[in-house]
């Protein structure tokens, strides 16, 4: 018997832009169901609706009979609140009392209980949550849920910060509670776990469901493709100089943070290098890494064809060695948005000691007819502008610099169909005055319409290079999904 | 253009401090006398230079509670060098600027370098210096006489002091630096908007330092204008001193939250609170009736400034009316 | 790393060190049980007045390191009530045999000096006498050692009188509105005043400090040019007047008087920029109230005692 029964399902966050489109789904009662898809095809946004964290548009979501608290999400992102005890975060919702007061010695021992069902039998939960490691911490919002009395569980990445037996553990709950009648919607990138304790699988693609399968009738090549598409690129790369290869910075195991590991790779002069990806692949940490925003923990970067040694310690060496940076968030780490749009422009080219109000403004005139950027007055407010125009000042910031190296992080993320023409034109013409370009985007068919060379990252590693002659969406899919599997390899 | 600037931006402030003003000439029989004026300007030097500073920290999202008890400590060895020490004015004057740029320095290298919110570390230098002021003074006020007499007394024709003189020009050069270089438009961004400021390639933290360094340095030289009006100091000279500053730059619509400021505005904002303070004690108003008021023109200023840009937009159409006639 | 912060640690621990035993000695606190432990609750220590005070009370200990051990505490400025009865509450809990107190605030403290009394203190009120209806409200009895300061300032109010015509101006520049002693000298710069014939046309408050009532006495003189006196009810906040009076130009021309005859003030007698102020011995008022409390833990009796207030004037 079906858990719940979803039809017709419409969602959107964003008049014209659906996230879940015409949607039917089925989950049955001790079925483990897994959810696959690549990046923004609507899995989150579905776990959500289920919960009712969000609500949907239209369509018809039966529940049967159930109320939507029987229905447990464990969230990708971690829900810990770190100054309460472990006990506290499990029972959150659900404090024993005694006179109103928390009751702390039923509290830990039903904690004690609930930890020794995800293995952290001797874990003092009466010990703040914020002292866990990630996993952990992972587990201990497993252990909540599993405590509640729920009937559907949703599970979102529940693995991404868990070793091996403590992955075995969690199986064996999923066992367990699937014996119990409980239907599991697990949402993974992971193929091989997957195949280990899913029942079904249903493919997601642009907020569509592609399709439903038995998980022991399919083979993982035949859920990439699927989960990859087809879609015709509109555009195609300016076309390659066939010139001989000048190098224009070349990365040799570049380590940092959590997310950086081992990466080399060379970039050329007049090539634009894509990077793909899933998100959290370590993409933008690369590019920070290489930038000198974040610190670097070994490996080495030279610039140009003479191969200097380059060690940046903050983004001042790196623009003084014409690097340029466009960041992912651009409100956050690119723009100054109650300044003006010349303010903004000159923010990185401008070294002299008194501003000079005119040839600032003039300026700003002038990079801003290279991107047909729309604007009233350069004395406006950044705040003022759309995503495109704003995106388009922080690249002309970069372009007064006369930067020889570009990173674009999601360049065209948020941004409207023209102003996206507008960057692609630009990229042309960077291409065309032989500077080098590498540029991470999660829209594959982006990537695929103006890169002369697609690297793929996974799980902070590079794990495939393609030219136009070799790459296709099922084979970028592929190598973004292939960092995540053979763990135990991996984690050695 | 220049007009315009200047009624958007401070005619509202100007507006508010001559409302004031003759509001105690028709409450006070002698409030409007060039001694009335030429008193506020002798105590106008030393909050001045303080807010200057304070301006600028505001400006980078940061805030100095040390600058009173750092200019007691100032004020003090400046007293003590003079009176005990037998220096020269000038040396003695430069040291104690010395000592507000020490302190400066330490507020700045603990915050910026090791991130710690300079709200911590300037409650901690604040203890530091009025600690330091009791030892230096052994708790005694210390008198100069007649020494720093030439400082403070009016000059001849302008009837202001030499002191208020330095003030402004500081206050003029500041503003020039805040908005005419790239120093100042640094500053800004800064408050605005930090990673996206070093993420532009922008060096960020000797900015960030040079700004208490700065602050610290006023606070010396406005220690000197203090002891200079008070022919002495103690370590109780700068109790409450940075609640004024902060009220006055505040009145003058710098905001808190970094990244919008104006030395001039902080300056008429100066004004307003010493103006207020002198009026008040000249209508004889009773002691709580001063601190009501005071607080009731600040939280005034503050919610005139959310309007300012309205008031400054209307008087530009007055004023563009007024020219076409 | 571990190197530098093992080393961090020995820095901060001798820094500390140096501290603690420098304060050690100060405190001369030596565990010694069999003497009765006293101690001294100051206002500021940054104002001089006190500082005498507490001066003059380590001396008269040193002199008898036998009879009783001393614990001297100030506050950070005059009106810091709370820090004030946090202080008493921290010498009750430390056991001592007496407190001996200049408060802060004639009637906030009382409660503070109940406890400290059922808990088997014996108190000492020394120079700003508590207030003796709240007193009285709380069934308690606190003997107070001091000077009149309505009296002295009569007497400083007395000496400018003198040099002024009858129906001439002065301004009075007061303490702290809240505190006993503060208001006592107004009533005594009044009194004198009033016989005097003399009228007082300003009166407000300079919180006791001296940047305040540098500023208060411009207003005034701005305000009120026929005043000929101004009239302070501290030498801190008659440091300011003068320098007010020089700043208008009036130098030499208006009288300015202090009370508690710091050491700063006496160039100012000297060369007559001040007319007069009033010497309260302050160091004798501590030692006059220890010597109390010492009298009572023996058995003695306890009673009110005035101490001298001595007019000073140019020689």
């Amino acid at each position: 018997m079906n858990a719940i029964t979803i039809q017709n399902l419409q969602k959107s966050y964003v008049p014209g832009v659906p996230v879940l489109k015409d949607f039917d789904f089925e989950i049955a009662e001790g079925e483990v169901h897994a959810l696959v898809g690549s990046n923004g095809a609507g899995k989150s946004t579905l776990a959500k609706i289920l919960t009712g964290l969000t609500p949907a548009n239209s369509g018809n979501i039966d529940r049967h009979g159930r109320d939507e608290s029987a229905i447990v999400l464990v969230l990708q992102e971690l829900n810990i609140i770190p100054t309460l005890t472990i006990a506290e975060n499990i029972y959150i919702n659900a404090l024993p009392r005694r006179f109103g007061v928390i009751n702390q010695a039923s509290l830990n021992h039903k904690a004690k209980q609930a930890l020794g069902r995800v293995g952290l039998k001797n874990l003092d939960p009466s010990l703040p949550a914020g002292s866990l490691g990630v996993g952990q911490q992972q587990l201990i919002e497993i252990a909540s849920a599993l405590e509640k009395e729920s009937s559907v569980l949703i599970l979102d990445e529940p693995t991404a910060a868990l070793t091996g037996p403590e992955i075995e553990l969690l199986f064996d709950n999923v066992r367990a509670l699937q014996k119990q009648g409980v239907a599991i919607l697990y949402i993974s990138h992971r193929m091989d776990e997957i195949a280990r304790i899913c029942d079904r699988v249903t493919v997601m693609r642009d907020g569509r469901r592609i399709a439903t399968h038995q998980v022991s009738e399919v083979e993982t090549t035949q859920l990439v493709a699927e989960m990859a598409g087809s879609e015709i690129s509109s555009r195609t790369a300016a076309p390659s100089q066939q010139k001989e290869k000048i190098t224009g910075i070349s990365v040799s195991n570049l380590s940092g943070g959590e997310k950086v590991k081992n990466v080399s790779f060379d970039a050329y002069r007049g090539e634009i290098l894509g990077i793909a990806g899933l998100i959290g692949a370590g993409r933008t940490e690369t590019l920070r890494a290489i930038f000198g925003a974040d610190p670097i923990s070994g490996g080495e970067i030279r610039l140009g064809p003479e191969q200097i040694p380059f060690h940046p310690k903050s983004p001042s060496d790196s623009v003084a060695k014409k690097l340029a940076l466009v960041p992912e968030d651009r409100k956050q780490d690119g723009l100054l948005l109650p300044l003006s749009i010349t303010a903004n422009t000159v923010l990185a080219s401008n070294r002299s000691l008194l501003l000079d109000d005119a040839g600032d403004r003039n300026a700003t005139v002038t990079t801003g007819e290279r991107l047909a950027l729309k604007y009233d007055s350069p004395d406006q407010a950044v705040g003022d502008l759309s995503g495109g125009n704003q995106q388009k000042v922080v690249i002309s910031r970069w372009l007064l610099c006369e930067s020889d190296i570009y990173l674009f992080d999601e360049p065209t993320r948020g941004v409207d169909v023209a102003a996206k023409e507008s960057i692609y034109t630009l990229l042309d013409e960077l291409v065309e005055a032989n500077k080098t370009i590498i540029l991470v985007s999660s829209d594959l068919t982006e990537l695929m319409s103006i890169s002369h060379r697609i690297l793929v990252m996974s799980n902070g590693r590079i794990t495939g290079e393609f030219e136009p002659e070799t790459w296709s969406r099922e084979a970028i899919t592929a190598a973004a999904f292939a960092g995540y599997e053979n763990r135990k390899e991996t984690a050695a | 253009m220049n007009m315009k600037r200047f009624l958007t931006d401070y005619a509202p402030m100007f507006i508010i401090w001559v409302i004031l003003i003759l509001l105690f000439g028709s409450l006070s029989d002698n409030f409007l006398s060039s001694r009335t004026l030429s008193t506020i300007a002798g105590q106008v030097p030393p909050l001045v230079l303080v807010c200057c500073g304070m301006t600028l920290i505001l400006i980078v999202a940061g805030i100095d509670l040390s600058v009173g008890s750092v200019l007691a400590f100032c004020a003090t060895l400046f007293c003590l060098l003079i009176s005990k020490g037998n220096w020269p004015v000038p040396i003695a004057g430069l040291a104690a600027i010395a000592a507000g740029g020490v302190f400066g320095l330490i507020n700045g290298l603990v915050s910026v370098c090791f991130k710690v919110p300079s709200f911590i570390v300037t409650l901690g230098t604040l203890k530091i210096a009025f600690g330091l002021s009791l030892l230096i003074s052994r708790s005694e006020t210390i008198t100069v006489g007649m020494k720093l007499e030439n400082l403070i007394s009016p000059l001849p024709v302008l009837g202001i002091p030499i002191s208020f003189i330095v003030a402004l020009c500081l206050v003029v050069i500041g503003q020039f630096i805040l908005s005419k270089t790239i120093y100042g438009r640094h500053l800004i961004a800064i408050g605005t908007n930090e990673s996206a400021v070093r993420l532009a390639g922008v060096a960020t933290t000797w900015k960030k330092v040079s700004v208490f360094v700065v602050t610290g340095i006023l606070a010396g030289l406005a220690s000197i204008f203090f002891a200079a009006r008070l022919g002495g100091a103690n370590a109780d000279l700068g109790n409450g001193f940075e609640l004024s500053a902060i009220a006055a730059v505040v009145i003058g619509g710098t905001s808190l939250m970094g990244g919008r400021g104006s030395l001039i505005n902080s300056f008429l904002g100066v004004l307003i609170i010493l103006t207020l303070d002198a009026g008040l004690a000249q209508v004889g108003a009773d002691e709580w009736v001063k601190h009501v008021i005071t607080g009731m023109v600040i939280i005034l200023a503050v919610l005139l400034d959310v309007m300012r840009g309205e008031m400054g937009n209307r008087l530009l159409q007055k004023y563009q009316q007024l020219r076409q006639k | 790393m571990k190197r530098d912060s093992f080393f961090i640690n020995i820095i901060m621990l001798t820094i500390f060190g140096f501290f603690l035993s420098s304060c050690g000695q100060n405190s001369g606190d030596s565990g010694d049980s069999d003497k009765p432990v006293v101690a001294l609750v100051m206002k500021s220590l940054a104002n001089e007045f006190f500082k005498t005070m507490a001066d003059g009370a380590e001396k008269h200990q040193a002199a008898n390191p036998d009879q009783y051990e001393l614990i001297v505490n100030g506050i950070r400025n005059e009106t810091d009530l709370t820090a004030q009865v946090n202080l008493v509450e921290q010498m009750v809990s430390r056991g001592v045999d007496a407190i001996v107190i200049a408060p802060a605030d004639s009637k906030a403290l009382a409660p503070a000096l109940k406890r400290a009394i059922d808990a088997g203190v014996t108190v000492i009120n020394i120079d700003n006498q508590l207030d003796q209806d709240v007193l009285k409200e709380a069934s308690l009895t606190i003997p107070f050692v001091g000077p009149d300061n309505r009296e002295g300032a009569r007497m400083v109010g007395d000496q400018v009188a003198k040099q002024l015509q009858k129906g001439d101006a002065v301004a009075i520049i007061e303490g702290v509105p809240t505190a006993f002693n503060a208001v006592q000298r107004r009533l005594g710069f009044e009194d004198a005043m009033e016989a005097a014939g003399i009228k007082i046309v300003s009166s407000q408050s300079g919180s006791w400090e001296m940047a305040k009532a540098n500023t208060v006495a411009s207003a005034m003189l701005s305000e009120h040019p026929e005043i000929k006196a101004i009239l302070c009810a501290n030498d801190s906040m008659a440091l300011g007047a003068v320098q007010a009076v020089k700043a208008a130009g009036q130098n030499g021309k208006i009288l300015v008087a202090g009370f508690d005859n710091i050491s700063a003030i006496n160039p100012l007698i000297e060369s007559g920029e001040v007319a007069a102020t009033a010497d309260q011995h302050g160091d004798e008022l501590a030692v006059f109230g220890i010597e109390a409390a010492l009298k009572i833990l023996d058995g003695g009796e306890s009673v009110n005692r005035k101490t001298r207030v001595d007019l000073i004037t140019k020689p």
